[in-house]
This record gives structure tokens, C-alpha cells and sequence, in this order.
């Protein structure tokens, strides 16, 4: 198959994904961003939101925290932290994560390290929350 | 001499025992298959970790003008006077020597270096026990310090060797995310000049046939994808051929299937150049921790697998010896009866001649 890109997402537990595709959708650190065949040789830090593979029979959806991405013109290698299926987020737990990140970043104070992770720890529940479907409870 | 009953009950105590036994071999053999798997399905995002490491490395300018050191403060090395040691032990007994032979080496390697503070992080619930027994357990006490935030103040040490933490538990069921932690609390410990290096000692587990203890550097940094082993002990040849032996009747591969190598190897190494989303020097930050976890979590993954081989094997010899012990006492039964036989016979022969 030519003009397609073989994405592949790999974790430190699994390798979760190796398909050819079309394109892909990436959370990248600073915005989403989306690769087609040909692109740029690239690397990006990832943030926490959905990875989307746009395949010929249809679209794969997955959920990452942190990790790193390398763009080459036909081939998307990620790697991320952690990495679930939509249908594997424990959207009660995700929750909980939320409420702990909020109790943290009240409690940050001043300290920059506290603040910034207590941001992180925000957007990955919030990411997760986000990807299984469910809806953020107001704060 | 024992009559027949006592005999024929020992042996059915020693077939029962023959049976837990074999059935705890097959349980390891099971449990084996399945860390061996997850150490292979651990090997390419280290390696492609490492790749892309290696890659920045050579085309980022991220060198210290004055040392010509790399610019990070894990690659920072300092006169070593304060160590941090890592040992991965098993949580479960029952596994021949591999739980003693760690804290034989990690003993070794404190009394070599009696005249440094050593602090010892202990994963797995048996070494831990080992450390506790002979060491003070580091106190903290919780301190606000000038922002008002709380934090927990270590007090001054009492002895030399300290228990800083432990993790019992953290290998029964393996999740990266505790890894991580552990990872990230080494990483800001050294960064913040709590320690100015350190050691983890773990067995290592290529393949059943292959595999040995070392004791590995991993802070600070020399060189990213060279590891640093301090020291190493080898198996001796006999007792490869047990674990070997032990893998065949178990039906286990002497050497793991590995394909994904080669393809790991290229990630992040193409020869073109690339576009960086955020500065180089801010990827490669963020990656060197994940390089430090990633070699924890290796040390972690061959460890469970060694665990499970050398209970595999420590269960096989434990079946083979009962079986032993049944041949034994049944010929020693069989004599029992044969002479009781005779001697009944005799009794009936010169009852008869007495006639």
C-alpha cells in the first residue's frame, strides 16, 4: 500500500498499536497536531489527550499520557508513558484523580514543582475522563 | 527395623509432598513464560528510548561550554560519598538461593564500601526483611520550610547504612506507574544532591540459560546505552544445566524469541533532520528520566523472571529428590516385608520338621 503511514504506539508495558493508516491525530505538548504521509521528520513531546489513527475502516481511538513522538515522512512511532483504550478508562477513577489534582494544585502554594504537577496530574484525569465518553464535573 | 505400615505411610507423605512440589514447578513455569513475555514486550520502548537518546545526543548541541560535560544534572558526577542502593530481591521464599545470594552480594557491597553513607531502597519483600534485621530505618519528620509548605525533613542519620523506603509487594504485580515514582524520587534525590550515585543490584535474565546477579550504576550518567556493571556473578555451570533441565520438563524455550530489536533500533535515529515541536534541550530533559525508569523497570521485569526460573528449578530438584527418597524407602520396605516373609516360612519349616 503505498501513500500510507505505519503508526505504531508503543508503552513501557505493551506495544499497544502497529497498523497502517492514513493519518494520525496527536496530543501534542503544545496543541494537537495531525500527520499525513510525507510529513517532515518530526519530534514532538506528547501531553495527555487521545492519539486518533484515521484507517480505511475507520477510526481507531486511544488514549495516551506523556511520551515522546518521532514523525517520519511514512512511519509515526509513539511513545507513551501510559496509553489506554477508551473502553479501559475506570472513568470513577480518573475521577478521583481529578479531585486529588484539584486538592493539590489548592495546596500548591507557591511552590512552582507542587503547581506543575498538580497540572499534570489535572490534565491526565481530565484527558481520560474526556476519551471514555464521560463529562467533567464543574469546579 | 521399622515394620511395613510405618514404612508404606512415609512414602505417602513424601509422594503428597512430591506432588505440591511439582505442582508449585508448574505454577513458576506459568508464571515464568508470562514475565518473560512482559521483559520482551518492556525491551522496545527501551531500546527505542536509548536510540533516541543516542540520536539528540549527536546532533543537539547541549554540551557545558566550561566542562564539556553534557548539560544535565544527571550527567553531573560528583566524589562518591553518600551512595543510594537499589536491591531487587523476590517477595515469595521457596526459590533455592536467589534470595540470599542478592543480599549475599548487597552485603558484599556495603562492606566494600564501609567508608560511605549508604542508603538502601529495597524492592521485593525478602531483602527487605534481610535490611531490616541489620539496619535503622531513615526517620523523616514533617517540616514546613520558608514558603509554608510541608515537607518531610530527613533527621540526621544515626549509622552509616540506612533503609530509606521499600516496596514490598511492587513485583507481585508490576505496574510501570510505581516504577515511575520510584524512578522520579531517585531522579529529584540526586538532582537535589541527597546522594552522588547510584547502584541497583538485580539478577539479570536474558534467557534461561542465560543469566547472572550484577551489580549495576545507574546514576550518574556516563554514557546513555552502556550499561555500567560494577560486578557480576555468574552461575556456575551445574547450575545451568539444573535450570536448563528444569525449563525442558516444563516445557520451556531455552532462548526467548525476540523480533522487535532491530526495528526499535531505529527510532528517533533516522539520518535527516528533524523538527523539534519544543527545544532540544527540553526533549532531551524530559527523556533522560524516562531512561532511568526504563532501566529500573528492565532490572524489575528480569528480576521476576529469575525469580520464577529459580523456583522453577529450586521446585524441579525438590520433585526430583522426593522421588529419590520414594525409591529408597520403597526398596527398604520391600526388604522389610521379604525378610518378615521369610522369617514366617522359616517359623512354619522348623514347626513342621518338629513334628
Amino acid at each position: 500500500m503505498s501513500n500510507q503511514l505505519r503508526v505504531r504506539l508503543v508503552t513501557p508495558e505493551r506495544t499497544l498499536f502497529d497498523h497502517a493508516a492514513d493519518s494520525v491525530l496527536l496530543p501534542a505538548k503544545n496543541g494537537f497536531m495531525e500527520v499525513l504521509y510525507g510529513h517532515t521528520p518530526l519530534l514532538a513531546e506528547l501531553g495527555a489527550g487521545d492519539v486518533t489513527v484515521h484507517t480505511a475502516d475507520g477510526d481507531t481511538r486511544l488514549n495516551v499520557n506523556w511520551g515522546f513522538v518521532e514523525v517520519l515522512p511514512d512511519r509515526v512511532t509513539i511513545l507513551a508513558n501510559d496509553a489506554l483504550k477508551p473502553e479501559e478508562i475506570d472513568i470513577p477513577r480518573a475521577e478521583k484523580q481529578l479531585d486529588r489534582g484539584l486538592e493539590d494544585w489548592k495546596k500548591a502554594g507557591e511552590s512552582e514543582e507542587a503547581f506543575n504537577e498538580a497540572l499534570r496530574v489535572i490534565s491526565e484525569a481530565e484527558a481520560k475522563i474526556a476519551s471514555a465518553g464521560g463529562t467533567i464535573k464543574s469546579h | 527395623m521399622a515394620n511395613v505400615l510405618d514404612l508404606r505411610r512415609r512414602i505417602r507423605s513424601v509422594k503428597n509432598t512430591r506432588q505440591i512440589t511439582k505442582a508449585m514447578k508448574m505454577v513458576s513455569a506459568a508464571k515464568l513464560r508470562r514475565a518473560q513475555e512482559r521483559a520482551l514486550a518492556a525491551r522496545p520502548y527501551a531500546r527505542m528510548i536509548t536510540s533516541v537518546l543516542q540520536s539528540l545526543k549527536r546532533r543537539v548541541d547541549i554540551f557545558d561550554e566550561k566542562t564539556g560535560n553534557l548539560a544535565h544534572p544527571l550527567f553531573l558526577t560528583r566524589p562518591e560519598k553518600r551512595i543510594l542502593l537499589i536491591v531487587v530481591s523476590g517477595d515469595k521464599g521457596f526459590a533455592g538461593a536467589f534470595n540470599s545470594n542478592i543480599a549475599k552480594i548487597a552485603f558484599q557491597f556495603i562492606a566494600g564500601n564501609g567508608d560511605k553513607q549508604i542508603d538502601i531502597e529495597a524492592v521485593g519483600k525478602k531483602s527487605r526483611d534481610a535490611f531490616r534485621r541489620r539496619y535503622a530505618e531513615a526517620v523523616y519528620t514533617e517540616k514546613a520550610d520558608e514558603h509554608g509548605t510541608v515537607r518531610n525533613i530527613r533527621d540526621p542519620r544515626k549509622s552509616e547504612v540506612e533503609l530509606t523506603g521499600d516496596h514490598p509487594g511492587m513485583l507481585l504485580n508490576l505496574q510501570a506507574r510505581r516504577v515511575e515514582e520510584l524512578a522520579e524520587s531517585i531522579i529529584s534525590r540526586y538532582v537535589h544532591e541527597e546522594i552522588d550515585a547510584a547502584y541497583i543490584v538485580y539478577n539479570e535474565f536474558k534467557s534461561v540459560i542465560s543469566q547472572r546477579l550484577v551489580v549495576e550504576k545507574i546514576l550518574p550518567l556516563i554514557e546513555v546505552g552502556k550499561q555500567q556493571i560494577t560486578g557480576a556473578v555468574e552461575p556456575t555451570e551445574a547450575e545451568k544445566e539444573r535450570t536448563a533441565e528444569a525449563a525442558l520438563s516444563a516445557g520451556i524455550q531455552l532462548e526467548a524469541a525476540d523480533s522487535t530489536e532491530e526495528e526499535a533500533k531505529k527510532f528517533g535515529t533516522a539520518q535527516v533532520d528533524y523538527l523539534y515541536e519544543q527545544k532540544p534541550e527540553e526533549l532531551y530533559a524530559g527523556l533522560l528520566p524516562k531512561y532511568i525508569f526504563s532501566m529500573l523497570y528492565h532490572a524489575m521485569t528480569e528480576s521476576v523472571a529469575a525469580e520464577h526460573a529459580a523456583r522453577m528449578t529450586a521446585m524441579d530438584s525438590a520433585s526430583n529428590n522426593a522421588s529419590d527418597m520414594i525409591d529408597s524407602l520403597t526398596l527398604v520396605m520391600n526388604r522389610v516385608r521379604q525378610a518378615k516373609i521369610t522369617t514366617e516360612i522359616i517359623e512354619i519349616v522348623s514347626g513342621a520338621a518338629a513334628l
